[in-house]
């Protein structure tokens, strides 16, 4: 009867409030420790309360979870990282109009045109100086040629 | 289950945790602090606490982990509350939507005040004494009446 007075005083839901001043918390740890069904009690405050509570909930917004879970990362000193973080970028680039920023694709580009036009230019080198070996060459045997048959016409 | 990942400190469980209470908590810290940035901030320092002290709930005579967090969230809360006289009326939010300021509203006029200043405004009972300029017994009972008053509200509307 003592107990059913005690629990239907409030005390409980003063405790779950945070309302309860702490002679009233000290005497409700004592009474729990004599009356174990007390805890029981007490979870059925907090149940309900809890209920009310998911009954009208109101989701924070993303921002929130981001700033929570990114105090996470922090504290495990970034051995859990989520692909889809978001990290705050700073640009350090000089923006005064003279510089641009491209892909790392067009370093690439850039070596191997680079390359291709080395091997054009060696290719186009051999080939011109290949020419100029047939062209005289050709210029070598036309005088020979033209000796050959003057002899043949003055034997005649 | 959550509580022991929680002391291992896994971030799946801290992640879990949020994601179940967020909506929850964020109920309770808006009917205290109307204004959403600083709710929001609220929100932030209830959740980075509650992962560096987890280690505390079995011993805080709390049994379920919504209403540990929702009495952090409360003492966290009425920290960054506004003088009611600093609202301009376009920042409030939920107000007089929340279970508590539902609760709050069907009280008679003495516990209602009482209420109002010892969980909105976090004063102790010697402060609402003295600013209402009567005996502390008397705070005390006020108070103890709109307790049995929440008792039966609860178990009316949610048993």
């Amino acid at each position: 009867m003592e107990l059913k007075f005690y629990i239907e005083s409030g005390i409980i839901e003063s405790f779950v409030l945070g309302l309860a001043s702490e002679a009233e918390v000290e005497e409700l740890e004592h009474m729990r420790k004599l009356y174990p069904e007390l805890n029981t009690e007490v979870e059925f405050v907090e149940r309900r309360l809890e209920r009310a509570a998911f009954d009208e909930p109101a989701m924070p917004p993303v921002e929130v979870r981001d700033r929570v879970l990114q105090k996470i990362r922090w504290e495990q000193g970034h051995a859990y990282s989520d692909p889809a973080s978001n990290y705050t970028f700073i640009n350090i680039q000089p923006k005064d109009g003279n510089h641009i920023t491209v892909h790392r694709w067009w370093k690439i580009f850039f070596i191997i045109f680079f390359i291709m036009s080395k091997v054009f230019l060696f290719l186009a080198i051999f080939y011109y100086l290949k020419y100029r070996m047939s062209q005289d060459k050709q210029g070598y045997n036309l005088p020979r040629q033209v000796k050959q048959e003057q002899v043949q016409i003055a034997g005649v | 289950m959550l509580i022991e990942q929680l002391v291992m400190g896994k971030p799946a469980a801290k992640e879990l945790l949020y994601d179940r209470y967020a909506g929850a908590i964020y109920t309770m810290v808006l009917q205290l602090v109307p204004i959403r940035e600083r709710a929001d901030d609220v929100m932030v320092r209830v959740f980075t606490w509650s992962f560096q002290h987890i280690g505390t709930f079995q011993t805080s005579g709390y049994k379920t982990l919504f209403a540990w967090l929702m009495r952090k969230a409360r003492e966290l809360a009425i920290k960054e509350a506004l003088p009611e006289t600093a609202l301009t009326g376009s920042e409030l939010m939920k107000q007089e939507e929340g279970m508590l300021q539902r609760f709050y509203l069907i009280l008679p006029a003495d516990q209602q005040q009482v209420f109002r200043l010892s969980y909105f405004k976090g004063l102790s009972i010697t402060t609402i004494a003295r600013l209402l300029a009567l005996p502390e017994q008397q705070i005390n009972n006020i108070l103890g009446d709109s307790m049995k008053s929440f008792r039966q509200f609860l178990k009316d509307t949610w048993n």
